[in-house]
């Protein structure tokens, strides 16, 4: 009876490994770097590097990963950090720190527009985000003039409170909680799974798709309009004012790595983990590589393909475009 | 009774046709407003401007219409187009002339990179040509290594600032090829299929198209145009930094839209883009002149091309 | 004593829809349903079946009639969720599972067990879920995910998620419930649909439940059904009782196609004949599910027809020959050249065989012209021989040709094809392959959903195409089609070739 039992727990682990290949993958690389640069790469301030690594991608990722899960690509994330960074810069003086609360107010009003049009006009929700996320850009740079303004006021947000863990993990672990919370344990997350899988099918269930499409908008509004409080700080308490290429696409890549498919349906936020400790893993290591940054580029953009080739894998006779 | 019949048939004609109305009607507006802001903008100096900044331009979106045409999308252009510049930069002083089809030779293998990514493994075309973009903003970093670049052989800068009649020659590539790229798509079978995917792909797939044939050479087509405005791009600016960013890519989907080509594929056509490139990169322009600053007119853009690529769609197709 | 009366569950009354006034989808339909049976509701295509169910689900009300349930008159349903609390849900035909949920959550989709307005309470929902699985005997574990199971068990499960929305709108656990099937086999191979059978003769007394089986596929209809109601043109032309007539398949046949079927079907006067060269050889050709050891050899000028139940592997057959799926065992040989499995279509018709299916939406480019439509096919027609370019007179005049051969009713060639009737469209789709010529033209339901006349162009067609020597493969729902089109009729049951007839023979067993 006993032996059974254990048994059933071997095959259990053994289904969430193939369920979950990056698991393995994560702990072949981290080992394979841990072996090549093993005085550098298992050092405290590296392994603190992943960690941070880590929470940008992951806090960039959540709201992406709950759109990616009814098979959108919402990319507007960079654009509510830029915009939102910048519009806080401007509001400290006059808010004090209230100001912050401008990042989850513009992800609401975000999320909310990308619903409201999308549902309405059935444009194609990458096209609608990416010229949003440029417009915002394009706001940003107007607004702070060229420069990029840092605010000093927020360094509570990423003070240390135990030595060597950083500190946003603290403030990232409950978020990332309740993504998964929210995507595993309530309706709204059955839905949206639900629509993602078949919409056919969940509208002959009787649910309003497009209501719970338009949610899914707004949560992940939502979602990276709080990250964006914490990643505000986390990176430098300023937002740069160039759009940088490789800060939209890494969030991507972390989420398909982790197993999300493009087409939506399955994956979420707690898959996006493992996507993006592997990918801050493989990103840290090629930096001790001391390959040169813009190979390391090179190598993210074959990850990126890879990683989709991969998932695409069993998508055949769906129409792609 | 008999005008106003006359005029309900107009509008309804109007209706009808709107995908090759409102580009016209744009024009026009964009025209008058920044006339009668700044009346520089239809005058000699004004007008070689608005020639430089939408030829090479044109070019390149003219690739994005063909992909566009099909129902996909293509993100990779700025990127080639930049990779393609970099390249005639750097080795002119080695192989001479015989860089610019060593730079088109290159774009056109990166389209058929994305074009197999695309219709053999099938990964949707928006996400497989970001990561080609990415592959190429890392080559042409690796290649450029942040130098600045002088091209000083002159008759590869011929190619572009010759005038004639007042206009530099870059202009007549850009009709040129705008007018070689609409014979394609409309007169050659090549183009009645890239219409025929776009249109409803198991259709064309059961008329005996071969639809994953016909999507890589329109990646490869597309390649090709960014490596043809990249060379010219380079030939028009003489050097410098190759300042071109992801934010480019917006202006350029925009024209496309803007023309009349839907997002949704199977309308439209290279000679729509014509419009396009006209309205987006004179607005551009005139802002500009009027000294909007770059984020003023990112955000103009961004607006444009959420509106027109809403204003085209057909609902019907979705 | 008024035994009837007792056991009836559900009774109909003078059903009557109209769409726009003028089409009468049904006209007074009485059925009644009675307690714990399975009742068939079969008719072809158009038939009214599609328009009945979705009245008693509440997608729309009928214009008039009367519901009876349990003896008491009751409104009709004006949603499916009201529907369910009259004790009356539907499963679709396909879509309708979601492959990527579990079993608890698809079981009890849009009904989830909530606290506080959107939590869930998982723990009850998969207790309920494991209840309902083990009293209908579904066996597979309420967390596993949908697509790991098989297709008759999805099937299953949507039934139970039918029965189990009735119990929850009515908060009750006893409750008499009505389950609409539709074409519920539909995608379903052979032995999957043996046992979705073999389980609803199970569950109809244990779980206190009747089906509406609504199909027309006659074998399944006679072998699994207590009462059968044939449906034609929206009026109920019979009901048959199973256990006290013994009804043959032929007469079910006759009821559903209607004695005045051959009334508008031109025999063909003059037919080419057959040659003796072979042109398409089927060699045990095998996909597993789907079809078994099919042999059977084409001739050219010839046209076979392979008539079969829906689920029988014709259509998949067919498609298979067409290149739109792949087979895994045996050998395909167009004159002489061997096909291979997974070849995309273009390749299939460069070797000589073409695809023609009556659906629209499959075949043409609404948008398009009728000229652009016909040309598409024909591109080397209408080209210009020295520099491939498209020759917009010849183009123009090849569509002209086509399109008054076949009389299409349109202004001009240059109109788009979206504008044009459901017959005009069926005939530019078959007139592009007037020109093209393939050895062999694969069709699948030429004339689904046409008006007589049209069909009548149709054919024309097809006979054209067949005199100058191309060889046809027919499949249908459509009975009347086969004795129109065919030389000879292979029938097809479970996947296997059963016997083949030649079209005299073929007429004997239909009439």
């Amino acid at each position: 009876m006993i032996n059974l039992k254990k048994k059933s727990v071997y095959l259990d682990f053994v289904k969430v490994l193939k369920q979950n290949p990056i698991i393995v993958i994560f702990f072949v690389f981290f080992v394979i770097f841990s072996f090549l640069y093993t005085r550098k790469f298992l050092s405290t301030m590296n392994l603190q590097a992943i960690l941070g690594q880590f929470v940008t991608l992951m806090l960039f990722a959540l709201g992406p990963s709950i759109v990616m899960v009814i098979g959108e690509l919402d990319l507007s994330y960079v654009g509510i950090w830029m915009l939102g960074g910048i519009i806080v810069w401007m509001l400290t003086p006059v808010l004090g720190l209230f100001s912050i609360l401008v990042f989850p107010l513009l992800g609401l009003v975000t999320g909310t527009f990308i619903g409201f049009v999308h549902t309405k006009t059935k444009i194609p929700v990458f096209i609608l985000t990416l010229s949003l996320l440029v417009t915002y850009w394009g706001l940003t740079s107007q607004l702070s003039g060229g420069y990029p303004r840092a605010t000093e006021k927020f360094g509570f947000i990423t003070a240390d409170i135990i030595p060597y863990i950083p500190t946003v993990l603290f403030w990232t672990i409950p978020l990332i909680i309740f993504a998964i919370y929210l995507m595993k344990f309530t309706k709204i997350g059955t839905y949206l799974y639900a629509i993602g899988s078949n919409e056919e099918g969940a509208k002959l269930a009787g649910i309003n798709v497009k209501k719970y499409k338009m949610l899914a908008f707004v949560i992940s509004g939502i979602f990276t309009g709080l990250s964006t409080i914490i990643l505000f700080q986390h990176l430098g308490g300023s937002v740069p004012v160039e759009l940088n290429l490789d800060t939209m696409v890494n969030p991507l890549v972390a989420i398909v790595l982790g197993g999300t498919p493009l087409t939506g349906g399955s994956g979420g936020p707690h898959k996006t983990i493992f996507g993006a400790l592997t990918f801050s893993v493989i990103t840290r290591g090629l930096n001790i590589s001391a390959l040169h940054p813009t190979t390391i580029q090179l190598f993210i953009g074959i990850l990126l393909i890879i990683a989709i080739v991969i998932s695409a894998r069993g998508m055949k006779g769906v129409e792609v475009t | 009774m008999k005008n106003d019949n006359y005029f309900s048939t107009l509008i309804e004609k109007t209706k009808s046709n709107k995908n090759t109305v409102l580009p016209v009607i744009t024009i026009l507006l964009v025209i008058i407003i920044f006339q009668t802001i700044n009346p520089v903008f239809l005058k000699a100096q004004g007008r070689i401007t608005l020639v430089y900044s939408m030829s090479y331009f044109l070019i390149a979106a003219l690739g994005l219409t063909f992909v566009v045409m099909m129902g996909s999308f293509d993100f990779s252009i700025v990127s080639l187009l930049k990779l393609s510049a970099l390249i005639c930069g750097l080795y002119i002083n080695k192989f001479g002339l015989w860089v610019i089809p060593l730079a088109i030779l290159v774009c056109v293998c990166f389209g058929f990179v994305s074009g197999f990514l695309f219709a053999k493994l099938k990964v949707p075309s928006f996400i497989a040509t970001l990561g080609i973009s990415l592959v190429a903003e890392g080559i042409a970093l690796l290649l450029s290594k942040g130098h600045l670049l002088m091209i000083t052989n002159s008759s590869f800068r011929k190619l572009a600032v010759t005038f004639i009649g007042g206009i530099p020659a870059v202009f007549y590539w850009a009709v040129g090829i705008c007018i070689v790229s609409t014979l394609i798509a409309f007169i050659l079978p090549f183009g009645r299929r890239v219409f025929a995917i776009g249109e409803n792909a198991k259709a064309a797939s059961m008329s005996g198209i071969n639809v994953d044939r016909t999507r890589i050479y329109v990646f490869m087509l597309s390649g090709f145009f960014c490596g043809i405005a990249g060379v010219l791009y380079m030939a028009q600016m003489g050097g410098g930094s190759v300042g071109l960013g992801a934010d480019m890519m917006i202006p350029l989907f925009a024209s496309v839209v803007a023309g009349g080509t839907a997002l949704t594929g199977g309308v439209g056509g290279p000679h729509r883009t014509f419009f396009g490139a006209i309205i987006i990169t004179w607005t551009e322009s005139g802002m500009l002149m009027n000294g909007a600053s770059r984020g003023m007119q990112v955000v103009v853009l961004g607006i444009m091309a959420i509106i027109m690529s809403i204003a085209t769609l057909n609902k019907s197709r979705i | 004593m008024g035994t009837k009366k007792n056991n009836s569950l559900l009774e109909i009354r003078g059903v009557t829809k109209t769409f726009g006034g003028v089409v009468k989808a049904l006209n007074d339909v009485n059925i009644t349903i009675e307690k714990n049976e399975i009742v068939g509701v079969v008719g072809e295509n158009g038939a009214g079946k599609s328009t009945l169910m979705k009245i008693l689900v509440g997608v729309f009300p009928p214009d008039q009639g009367e519901l009876y349930y349990a003896g008491e008159k009751i409104p009709f349903p004006n949603s499916p969720s009201e529907a369910a609390k009259r004790g009356i849900s539907i499963v679709y035909q396909e879509k309708g599972v979601i492959p990527q949920l579990q079993v608890y959550q698809f079981l009890l989709l849009g009904r989830e067990y909530l606290f506080n307005s959107y939590n869930l309470q998982i723990e009850e929902m998969k207790a309920s879920a494991v209840q309902i699985l083990r009293e209908l005997q579904i066996d597979c574990s309420v967390e596993s995910f949908m697509y790991e199971l098989s297709l008759s068990t999805q099937k299953m499960l949507e039934i139970a998620r039918a029965i189990l929305s009735i119990r929850l709108e009515q908060g009750d656990n006893n409750v008499n419930s009505i389950i609409i099937l539709d074409e519920p086999t539909a995608p379903l191979c052979i032995e999957e649909t043996r046992k979705l059978f073999d389980y609803l003769l199970k569950m109809k007394e244990k779980a206190n439940a009747s089906f509406v089986f609504v199909s027309h596929i006659i074998p399944e209809i006679m072998e699994f059904t207590n009462t059968v109601h044939v449906l034609r043109d929206g009026n109920v032309v019979g009901h048959y009782n199973m256990a006290e007539h013994d009804l043959t398949e032929e007469e079910l046949f006759k009821a559903i196609a209607g004695k005045e079927s051959s009334t508008y079907i031109d025999k063909p006067v003059s037919r080419n004949k057959v040659t003796g060269e072979i042109v398409l050889d089927v060699d045990n050709l095998k996909k597993n599910g789907c079809y078994y050891d099919v042999n059977f050899e084409l001739y050219r000028g010839e046209c076979i027809g392979i008539f079969g139940a829906a689920g029988s592997g014709k259509s998949k057959l067919l498609n298979s020959i067409a290149g739109q799926i792949d087979f895994d065992q045996g050998n395909l040989i167009v004159n002489g050249n061997k096909l291979l499995s997974g070849e995309p279509p273009h390749t299939r018709l460069k070797k000589g065989i073409g695809y023609f299916s009556g659906d629209n939406n499959k075949e043409l480019f609404l948008n398009w012209s009728i000229a652009k439509n016909i040309s598409i096919l024909n591109m080397d027609k209408i080209t210009d021989n020295i520099i491939n370019i498209i020759d917009f007179k010849k183009e123009k005049k090849l569509a002209k040709n086509i399109s008054d051969s076949l009389n299409i009713k349109a202004p001009d060639v240059m109109t788009d094809c979206y504008s044009l009737s459901g017959g005009n469209k069926q005939k530019v789709s078959v007139g592009k392959w007037l020109e093209n010529s393939p050895d062999i033209i694969l069709l699948e339901d030429p004339t689904i959903g046409v008006d007589v006349g049209a069909r009548r162009d149709i054919y024309e067609a097809i006979y054209k195409m067949n005199d100058i020597g191309i060889s046809m493969i027919l499949v249908s729902d459509d009975p009347k089609e086969y004795s129109a089109l065919c030389d000879r009729v292979v029938f097809m049951t479970n996947g296997k070739i059963d016997k083949v007839l030649n079209r005299e023979e073929f007429e004997e067993v239909i009439r």
